[in-house]
């Protein structure tokens, strides 16, 4: 919890100063990786503070529309709140403008809303994916005061120095001189990013003390695209509301507890 | 209209008891003393074309401004009392720059038609601790013609803040026969091509001066170049085809 | 014997400690020390003392090591867990273990807890507090079962059950429920287990594996992950690189067999 700190000697007719520190930091972590007609955004579920656990099950990860999902991770009260604002701006859009806010507007969006808090900011890390008006897989992330930018992959949160250089090397293939005649692919297939999601999430299990108890993954596919075999991943679960032909599922797995 | 005054036309925000606004119906009347404003739709593009009244051989036809530009891929034609449509313009202005840097896409032509009727009904007397409002309601009509994913689109809008969308329009002074004229001839296959010289000879047909490239204006809004008001030398060209 | 060339006091070198106090003050941190964020306990029964440790090992929250031992030897029927720095309490432990035995060996009898009790407490008073080891020291000896929590300024307790470590409070609950006077080893060994268990999944200073060890009059039973509620499951890809994947700037291929010619000097060896 945000907490008061009393600074200077309480003895009498000296000055003193009080500090509201009223940000925390609640650990775990988040990513998310774009493919030709799918993202990814995955996080896992705890929320810890110091060495406590507060809850097993915290999502970070939420779904915004059918084609855009956003995993925020941070000062979880402020990720909270960050999700709700968005999500009623979307709102408010929907019903100016008659339409779904496209991916790259709530992009924009959100580095308004960040933005907008320069000097007292949202203590959070987002990052937005989803598919894009031309049906491309799309990753946004964004610094907490709003710098943004569109990438393919991006980790953040506690674990990212553990994460981000492991998708590096297995996205962007990093390091990797390519076998002769065998060039690396653009774009990896979905059952190969969700594995690399799986095991990034449980490796930081491993050795990350914040990351921990549950994965939560959400995949979104551009309209048309067949399901790459989503269907038989264990514990999918499918959370399409509109008709637009995109398609929204979660998968949950359970991460180790200690 | 004239005959039937009573006291209920003074107050802005007064109903008569038949329930009109006498205040805002004497506005859409203003539009009528205006010069003619016609604007049609083709699946190319929109085309706005406006007379220029020069009253004086000493007037700068060049100065005299009916069309402008809302965004890049909006315009906008004016009859009426033009020096209200400024307020109405700019407030149009800084909604789509507002939406473009919050949302980094082009407004809609809808939103941003809306979004100047909203304006519009913003008179009467201001309450305490209020921003100042205005004291009448605006004497302008405007034709907003533009291109979004919808595809081109032109609205009308009144003094009453409503706003229709039309494939083809006319406002102003000559608008009733020109309005009879939009309808016998537009076309939905029509070319943006056909639809500049449609204008033109609508416009032509209720002018009482003869028409020529100083005393009308014609702007279009394409996906390819957006909005641009034709220059004299091309407004020439489309002349002398016609 | 030769002389040493450069005198060296016993004990602790202190000679970096101007540096490293003007590097911190110029805001170039120490180097940060492997902790032990950890759960440890003992707790008594009818014939002895079990202790119980966590086996995970951190560097602020990395885990340095999933399946390191908190379980240290003291002698044979004595033994430390340690929780705080890793360092201090591996070295700590190590040295009273040596001072133990020269103790055994002077007196030629088995050693007292409280011996090596005092030993530690008296050591960790000297360093106020910058040997930071937080112990929990069992066994037993000619005066029976005895348990001791030794605090890093060096003050001490003497309690039927206690817990150390960042995972203290959860372990403490579960003996503050479930611990009764004169239990059985089974019963003992379930309780320190469970308690043990409460830190890793409830104490992120704390995971992997339960350690436990059994202390009674005539033995000492080291269990070593006696517990492994924790194992990693199956990685969803194999993670090999195919040979040439690492790029190289130059190569270079030496001979490392050299030849050499021997040639006999003199007169062979007699071998007889």
């Amino acid at each position: 919890m945000p907490d008061m700190i009393a600074l200077s000697h309480p003895a009498s007719g000296h000055p003193q100063q009080r500090q509201f520190n009223p940000y925390s930091e609640n650990g775990g972590t988040i990513l998310a990786i774009s493919g030709a007609d799918f993202s990814v955004i995955a996080g896992d579920t705890r929320q810890s503070e110091g060495y406590s656990i507060q809850t097993r099950y915290a999502p970070k990860v939420f779904r915004l529309t059918d084609k855009a999902v956003l995993a925020v991770n941070g000062f979880a009260a402020d990720g909270n709140m960050f999700v709700k604002q968005v999500r009623q701006r979307l709102e408010w859009y929907r019903h100016a403008h008659a339409k779904d806010m496209p991916l790259r507007a709530i992009a924009r969006l959100i580095q308004t809303m960040l933005y907008a808090r320069r000097f007292f900011p949202y203590y959070v890390y987002n990052i937005l994916g989803g598919i894009e008006e031309d049906g491309s897989g799309a990753v946004y992330s964004f610094d907490p005061v709003g710098s943004y930018e569109r990438e393919s992959c991006r980790a953040a949160g506690a674990a990212q120095s553990l994460v981000q250089p492991f998708l590096d090397n297995q996205i962007y293939f990093k390091n990797q001189v390519p076998q002769p005649g065998h060039p690396h692919p653009k774009h990896l297939p979905l059952t190969t990013v969700i594995q690399l999601v799986i095991d990034s999430f449980t490796s930081a299990t491993e050795r990350h003390i914040e990351v921990g108890d549950g994965l939560e993954m959400f995949v979104v596919l551009a309209k048309g695209s067949p399901l790459y075999g989503l269907e038989n991943i264990d514990g999918v679960q499918e959370m399409t509301a509109t008709n637009d032909g995109e398609r929204l599922f979660v998968v949950r797995r359970n991460l180790k507890r200690d | 209209m004239f005959l039937t005054r009573s006291e209920y036309d003074r107050g802005v925000n007064t109903f008569s008891p038949e329930g009109r606004l006498f205040q805002v119906e004497y506005a859409i009347e203003a539009i009528k003393l205006g010069s003619t404003t016609v604007g049609v739709r083709t699946d190319e593009g929109v085309v706005l074309g406006v007379e220029k009244r020069v009253q004086s051989p000493l007037i700068e036809s060049s100065s005299i401004e009916k069309i402008m530009e809302i965004d890049n891929h909006l315009g906008c034609a004016m009859s009426g009392l033009t020096a209200d449509a400024r307020t109405m313009i700019d407030h149009a202005r800084v909604t789509a720059q507002n939406h473009s840097f919050t949302y980094d896409e082009k407004i809609k032509v809808e939103s941003v038609t809306q979004a100047v009727c909203d304006l519009a009904l913003r008179f009467g007397e201001s309450v305490h601790d209020e921003d100042a409002m205005m004291s009448r309601p605006f004497g302008v009509a405007l034709l907003i013609a533009g291109i979004d994913e919808l595809g081109p689109q032109l609205y009308h809008t009144d003094p009453s803040g409503t706003f229709v969308r039309y494939q083809a329009k006319a406002i102003g002074s000559g608008s009733e026969a020109a309005q009879a004229e939009l309808q016998d001839k537009w076309h939905s296959k029509m070319t943006l091509k056909e639809a500049q010289t449609l204008t033109l000879r609508i416009l032509k047909q209720v002018m009482e001066e003869k028409l020529d490239r100083h005393n009308v204006q014609l702007a279009q809004v394409t996906k390819e170049k957006g909005f641009e008001i034709l220059d004299e030398t091309s407004l020439k060209t489309i002349i002398d085809e016609m | 014997m030769a002389t040493a060339a450069v005198y060296s006091s016993p004990g602790f070198d202190f000679s970096n400690e101007i540096r490293n106090n003007f590097l911190a003050s110029k805001g170039i941190p120490l180097p940060k020390a492997t902790s032990t964020g950890t759960t440890i306990v003992g707790c008594i029964f009818e014939d002895g003392i079990i202790l119980g440790a966590d086996t995970r090992a951190t560097e602020g929250p990395i885990v340095a090591d999933k399946n390191c031992e908190k379980i240290h030897y003291i002698t044979e029927s004595i033994r430390c867990c340690g929780a705080g720095t890793a360092a201090d309490t591996e070295f700590v432990t190590n040295l009273i273990s040596s001072n133990m035995e020269m103790h055994a060996l002077t007196h030629n009898r088995k050693p007292r807890v409280v011996t090596a009790m005092t030993m530690l407490k008296q050591y960790l008073f000297r360093y106020q507090g910058h040997v930071g080891a937080a112990l929990v020291l069992g066994g037993v000896d000619a005066t029976g079962p005895n348990l001791f929590t030794i605090a890093p300024h060096g003050s001490t307790d003497k309690l039927p059950y206690v817990t150390m470590g960042s995972g203290s409070l959860a372990a403490m609950a579960v003996f503050e429920s479930g611990w009764r006077k004169g239990m059985s080893r089974e019963e003992a060994l379930t309780l320190v287990k469970s308690a043990i268990s409460a830190g890793i999944f409830n104490d992120l200073g704390s995971g992997s594996n339960v350690d436990a060890c059994i202390i009674t009059a005539n033995n000492t039973e080291m269990l070593r992950n006696v517990e492994m509620p924790n194992e990693r499951v199956q990685k969803e890809r194999t993670y090999v690189f195919p040979k040439g994947t690492t790029a190289w700037k130059k190569e270079e291929v030496r001979k490392l067999v050299v030849q050499e010619e021997v040639r006999l000097v003199g007169e062979a060896m007699d071998t007889d």
